[in-house]
């Protein structure tokens, strides 16, 4: 067997123990995954630089439409006051009493023989209808029974427009005094009336009074 | 791997080395992590945030427009009704010019020398009515007939929607029973100005 020397055996050792330095790999190795994680950071901020972009984007569509959203609100606010204070004030509208109708119908109740020297009316609070005193004086062979003629009268009037109405006399007393009908003397009875009357349930409407002259 | 390892036969320098490699390697993935990445994409998510934030905000202005224009649509006859309430109540104190107002209405009517006191007025207790007053008033009527007197309240009635009679008292005049003096208790709605 030949004598084989290896003369540089040394120094290929040395080469294998530099080629082998586990510093050298290890910086090797750091410097491929810093290159890698380099290349992921500049990838992030690539995406990072497009969504800033499009946030500027909206920002700039965002300053052109909040004035006008603004303002909007504003008037739907503005526009909901106005409808919610037209519907309280049509709501008052329509809940008034109208004594226009009332009058007309009382001047339709009173006859010949009848005349009426005072109405004292009142709306009553929250609704709960209208009270009238009615007093006069009516005449007639049987006066009493004119001034009750009156109060039926008035309750059938009455009665067609408006719920629970009640008439009752408050007074009914004969006077001494006689007054002259159609040439013939009558005796003569004061009254007083009082009405009460709910008018929510139907709702009147204000018409003008007839031309014709009543009797007071 | 197995061949390898037997083979490294790594000194105490080498082993130092290698240490020092594992912690600047651990080092830099907190650098970069901490200082690089995790920044980044915190202002990543903060801005995806915004724009979706800000495109709900664009989305729901877009229906908040439409329904302000059919709002808008809708409450024509309301604000056209709205604008005739407030005209019924001019510039100025209402002391200054409801009485005169009502002094021609009737004069118009043949009822003259009327008179209007007012008698209180008072704020709302409805909160949509924030900005009317109540005004309470005493209207006398010193003369009058009874059928002329029926129209002036049917015409008062409906031109003065605002208005409303709380109370009526007809006294026939001793003098001339053919004529009445009346007095109206009304209450009107008025625009604070």
């Amino acid at each position: 067997m030949a004598l084989h020397l290896n003369l540089l055996h040394e120094e290929i050792q040395e080469q294998r123990q530099r080629q082998r330095d586990p510093l050298k790999i290890g910086m090797m190795v750091l410097g491929g995954l810093g290159a890698l994680m380099f290349l992921y950071y500049m990838w992030n901020a690539y995406q990072a630089l497009g969504v800033r972009s499009q946030l500027s984007k909206v920002q700039q569509t965002w300053s052109t439409v909040e004035p006008k959203v603004t303002a909007a609100q504003k008037r739907s606010a503005e526009l909901n006051g106005i409808i919610s204070t037209t519907k309280v004030l049509d709501g008052m509208i329509e809940s008034r009493f109208f004594w226009a109708p009332f009058l007309e119908k009382l001047s339709r109740c009173v006859a010949l023989n009848a005349q009426i020297t005072s109405v004292d009316g009142t709306v009553l609070d929250d609704n709960r209808g209208v009270s009238v005193m009615i007093e006069g004086l009516a005449a007639g062979r049987e006066p009493r029974a004119a001034a009750e003629e009156l109060r039926q009268l008035l309750l059938e009037q009455l009665g067609q427009s408006y719920h629970e109405v009640k008439i009752e006399f408050k007074t009914l007393e004969d006077l001494d005094t006689l007054v002259k009908i159609g040439g013939a003397n009558m005796a003569m009875a004061r009254f007083s009336l009082n009405a009460t009357f709910n008018p929510s349930a139907v709702v009147a409407k204000a018409t003008p009074a007839p031309a014709r002259s009543s009797k007071k | 791997m197995k061949n390898l390892i037997p083979n490294l036969n790594l000194s105490k320098d080498q082993i130092k080395k290698l240490a020092l490699s594992t912690m600047g390697f651990i080092v830099l993935l907190y650098v970069y992590f901490s200082f690089f990445l995790g920044p980044l994409n915190k202002s990543h998510q903060t801005m995806q945030a915004s724009i979706n934030d800000l495109q709900k905000k664009v989305a729901g202005s877009k229906n908040e427009m439409a329904k302000a224009t059919n709002l808008e649509k809708q409450a024509s006859a309301a604000t056209t009704r709205y604008a005739a309430l407030t005209n019924a109540s001019p510039e100025g104190a209402p002391i200054a010019w409801f009485p005169p107002r009502m002094k021609i209405f009737f004069s118009n009517l043949q009822i003259d020398k009327t008179t209007a006191r007012l008698e209180n007025s008072v704020a709302y207790k409805e909160a949509d009515l924030s900005g009317w007053m109540r005004y309470n008033w005493m209207l006398d009527l010193p003369q009058t007939d009874f059928a002329t007197l029926g129209k002036a309240v049917a015409e008062l009635e409906n031109t003065e929607p605002l208005l409303s009679i709380n109370r009526i008292n007809i006294h026939a005049t001793t003098e001339d029973p053919q004529f009445q003096q009346v007095a109206l208790t009304v209450s009107t709605a008025i625009l604070k100005r």
